[in-house]
C-alpha cells in the first residue's frame, strides 16, 4: 500500500507560509495543554479584590488597588484601617475603633487577595486598636481579569483546550460520516449514488446552523453532543469530495486487479480506494477544522454551547462583548486567539490542498 | 427556459417538504414538553392543554395537522410568548430581518465585487494587498467579534451611532448591524471575484481582444461577464450565511428580528417557534437558491439547455 502522506508532508515543508501556520498552531496547542498546569492561577479561581483588572505586565496590587483594599477592609471591619511601618520592618495594618474591637474582625484580612497576615494581632488602647503585621501578595495578571476576578490568560488557555478539542473531535465525526457516505455513494454508483447525493444537495441548501441549534436544544447542552451535532451537519463537503475521488479511482487498474483477485467490496474500498485519496481528505480536513471551531464559538456565543464552569473562546468572546464598555481586554484577547488560530488553520489547510493537488 | 424554471420549482417543493418534516420530527423526538414547568400542572389541565394543541394524537396525524395549518399560513401558537401566535410575532420580526439581510447582501455584492475587480486588474499592487487583507480578516473576524468592536468604536466611544435597538428602522440604527453582517461576505465575494476575474482575463477570447488592441476597460468589461458567474452561484450560500449571521447581529444589537426569536425560542424550548423559524429560514434559502438557479440559466445558455 503506497503511503500517500509522505509527499504531502514533503511539499508542505517547502511552503513557508504553511509551515509557519503549522508552527503557530502547534505553539497554541502546547500553550493550551500545558499553560493552565503551570499557571499560578487555577482557571476558575475567583479573586474578589481584582475584578476587571486591566491587562498589564506589572505585579499587582498597584497603589490604587492597595488603597481600594484598605477601603474594603474598613467597610468589612466597621473600623478605621490604615497602613504603617511595622516595628520589625515590613508593613502592618492598624485597625482602630472608638469601642472595643472583636478579635474576629481580622478574618476579613485573612480572606484578602492582597494582604497576608504574617503574625499575631497586637492589641492596644484597651482593645480599641489592633496591629497586625502583613505582607503584600504579589500577583501577575498578564491579560487582566474578567468580571468575576478570574485570570483571563489562564481562562483563555483552558478555553482553548475545549475549542481545539471540539474542533478536532467534531471534525473527526464529520470525517467518519462523510467518508463512509461518500465512499458508498461513489462506489455503488448509478441510482443509489444519485439518490444519496441528491439528499446531500438538499441538506446543503439549508442554513445548517439552525439544525445544529435544534439538535443542541433537543439533546441538551453537554459538550459531547455539541461536537456530534456540529459533525452531523459539517460532513457534506467531505462526502462530496470522497464520492468524487471514489468515482475517479474505482475504474483504475489496481482496483480491477484487486477485483480480479477476488477482493470483496469492503476490502477494495478500505484497502485500495480510501488510502489513495488520503491526501485529498487530509487537505480538506485542514479547511474543515477552522470551520468547526468557528461553529462551536458561534454556539457558545449564543449561550447554546459549552456551559460554565467549562469555557471556550466563544464564551469568553461573549463575556467580552457584554463587558465591552469597561474592559476591552476581555473581548480583544479571546478574539485575537481565535483569529490567529483560524487564520493559521485556514492557511495550513490551503497549503495542504495546494500540495495534494501538486501531488 | 420555461422547462428549466418548471424543473427547478418542482425540485424545490420536496426539499421544502423535507425541511418541514425534518424539523417537525426533530422537535417531537425531544425529551420534555412545552408544559413542563417547575411546578407540575394539574393532570387534568395538562391533558386539556395537550388536547388543545393536538399533542395527544398520533405523530402522523399531528404532522398532518401541522402541514394543513402551514398551508393556510398558520405557524401555530408560541408556547413561550403565550399571548401571541407565531404568525403575529413574525409579522413584525420578519420584515426587519429581511430588510437587514437584503441590505447586507447588497452591500456585500457592491463592495465585494469592486474590491475583487480592483485587485484582479494588473498593476494594482496596493489594491491586491488590500484585498488580501480583507479576505484574511473576513476569515479571522467572525460577526460576533466585529459587531461588538464596531459597537464599541462607533457607538460607545465616538457616539456617532446608536449602540443598539432598531429605532423603527431609522437609518442610523441600521448602519452598524448591516456593516457587521456584511463584512465576512464582502471578504468572500471579493475573493471569489478576484479568482474568477483572473481566470477570465486569461481566457482565449480575452487574449484575442487584447491582440485586437482594445482598451483595458473594454477588455475588463468582457471578462467581467464570465467572472460574475461564480459570484452569482455564491448568492445561495451567502443567503444562508446572512441568515446565520443575523442571529448574532440581532442578538448583539438588540434588534427584534426572527434571529433573536430563534435563539430565545431555543433557550426556552419553545418548539413551535423554533420549528417555525427553521421552516421560514429554510423556505427563504430554498427560494433564493431557486432564483439563483433560474438567473444562472438565464445568463449561461449552457445551463439552460442542459
Amino acid at each position: 500500500m503506497p503511503d500517500a502522506s509522505v509527499p504531502l508532508w514533503r511539499s508542505l515543508l517547502r511552503d513557508r507560509g504553511g509551515l509557519a501556520s503549522l508552527l503557530v498552531l502547534g505553539l497554541i496547542t502546547l500553550a493550551c495543554i500545558f499553560g493552565p498546569m503551570i499557571s499560578p492561577h487555577p482557571y476558575d479561581r475567583v479573586y474578589p479584590d481584582y475584578v476587571l483588572a486591566p491587562a498589564s505586565l506589572g505585579a499587582h496590587p498597584f497603589p490604587n488597588e492597595l488603597e481600594q483594599a484598605r477601603g474594603v477592609l474598613a467597610v468589612r471591619m466597621h473600623a478605621g484601617v490604615h497602613f504603617e511601618e511595622a516595628a520589625s520592618g515590613g508593613m502592618a495594618v492598624v485597625i482602630a475603633s472608638s469601642s472595643a474591637l472583636d478579635p474576629r474582625v481580622t478574618r476579613a484580612l485573612e480572606r484578602s487577595d492582597i494582604l497576608r497576615p504574617t503574625g499575631p494581632a497586637v492589641s492596644a488602647n484597651d482593645g480599641r486598636q489592633l496591629t497586625i503585621p502583613v505582607e503584600i501578595k504579589r500577583n501577575h495578571f498578564l491579560f487582566g481579569t474578567d468580571a468575576n476576578g478570574r485570570d483571563l490568560l489562564t481562562r483563555l488557555l483552558a478555553a482553548g483546550r475545549i475549542s481545539l478539542a471540539v474542533g478536532l473531535l467534531a471534525s473527526a465525526v464529520a470525517l467518519g460520516i462523510g467518508v463512509t457516505y461518500g465512499a458508498i455513494a461513489g462506489y455503488a454508483g448509478g441510482r443509489v449514488d444519485g439518490a444519496m447525493m441528491r439528499l446531500v444537495d438538499i441538506i446543503y441548501a439549508l442554513p445548517f446552523i439552525f439544525f445544529v441549534i435544534v439538535l443542541v436544544m433537543i439533546l441538551g447542552r453537554s459538550i459531547a453532543l455539541i461536537f456530534v451535532a456540529i459533525g452531523a451537519v459539517e460532513w457534506l463537503d467531505m462526502a462530496r469530495i470522497v464520492r468524487g475521488q471514489t468515482l475517479s479511482l474505482k475504474h483504475r487498474d489496481f482496483v480491477l486487479a484487486a477485483q480480479a483477485l477476488g477482493a470483496g467490496d469492503r476490502a477494495i474500498l478500505t484497502r485500495h480506494i480510501l488510502p489513495n485519496m488520503s491526501g485529498a481528505i487530509v487537505a480538506y480536513l485542514g479547511l474543515l477544522v477552522p470551520r468547526v471551531i468557528l461553529a462551536e464559538s458561534f454556539l457558545s456565543f449564543l449561550g447554546l454551547g459549552v456551559q460554565e464552569p467549562l469555557t471556550s473562546w466563544g464564551i469568553l468572546i461573549s463575556d467580552g462583548a457584554r463587558n465591552i464598555q469597561g474592559a476591552v481586554h476581555l473581548l480583544v484577547f479571546p478574539a485575537l486567539f481565535l483569529a490567529i488560530t483560524l487564520v493559521a488553520a485556514q492557511r495550513l489547510g490551503e497549503a495542504l490542498r495546494a500540495s495534494s493537488v501538486r501531488e | 427556459m420555461l422547462r428549466l424554471v418548471l424543473t427547478r420549482v418542482a425540485a424545490a417543493v420536496p426539499t421544502l417538504l423535507a425541511v418541514v418534516a425534518l424539523s417537525f420530527l426533530l422537535t417531537r423526538l425531544a425529551p420534555g414538553g412545552p408544559f413542563d414547568a417547575e411546578r407540575a400542572l394539574d393532570p387534568a389541565i395538562q391533558a386539556n392543554l395537550r388536547r388543545l394543541y393536538h399533542l395527544d394524537r398520533p405523530l402522523l396525524e399531528q404532522f398532518g395537522f401541522y402541514l394543513w395549518n402551514l398551508l393556510h399560513g398558520d405557524l401555530g401558537p408560541s408556547t413561550h410568548w403565550r399571548d401571541f401566535t407565531i404568525g403575529e410575532l413574525f409579522a413584525k420580526a420578519l420584515p426587519i430581518s429581511i430588510q437587514l439581510g437584503s441590505e447586507a447582501l447588497a452591500l456585500a455584492l457592491v463592495l465585494g465585487t469592486s474590491i475583487g475587480l480592483a485587485s484582479a486588474l494588473p498593476q494594482r499592487g496596493a489594491a491586491r494587498f488590500a484585498a488580501r487583507g480583507v479576505s484574511i480578516l473576513g476569515v479571522a473576524l467572525p460577526v460576533f467579534v466585529t459587531a461588538p468592536l464596531l459597537q464599541l468604536g462607533f457607538a460607545l466611544n465616538l457616539h456617532w451611532l446608536p449602540a443598539g435597538g432598531w429605532g423603527d428602522g431609522a437609518l442610523s440604527h441600521q448602519i452598524l448591524p448591516v456593516l457587521s453582517l456584511s463584512l465576512p461576505q464582502i471578504a468572500i465575494v471579493a475573493r471569489l471575484t478576484e479568482t474568477a476575474m483572473r481566470e477570465a482575463l486569461g481566457a482565449p477570447h480575452i487574449r484575442t481582444l487584447r491582440a485586437f488592441g482594445l482598451p483595458g476597460w473594454h477588455i475588463a468589461a468582457h471578462a467581467l461577464r464570465g467572472a460574475l458567474l461564480p459570484v452569482l452561484s455564491y448568492l445561495g450560500p451567502a443567503a444562508a450565511a446572512l441568515l446565520t449571521g443575523s442571529i448574532v447581529v440581532e442578538t448583539i444589537f438588540g434588534i427584534p428580528g426572527i434571529g433573536r426569536y430563534f435563539v430565545d425560542g431555543a433557550l426556552s424550548r419553545d418548539y413551535t417557534l423554533v420549528m417555525a423559524t427553521v421552516i421560514v429560514a429554510g423556505a427563504m434559502v430554498i427560494a433564493f437558491n431557486l432564483l439563483v438557479d433560474i438567473a444562472y440559466g438565464w445568463i449561461d445558455p449552457r445551463v439552460r439547455d442542459a
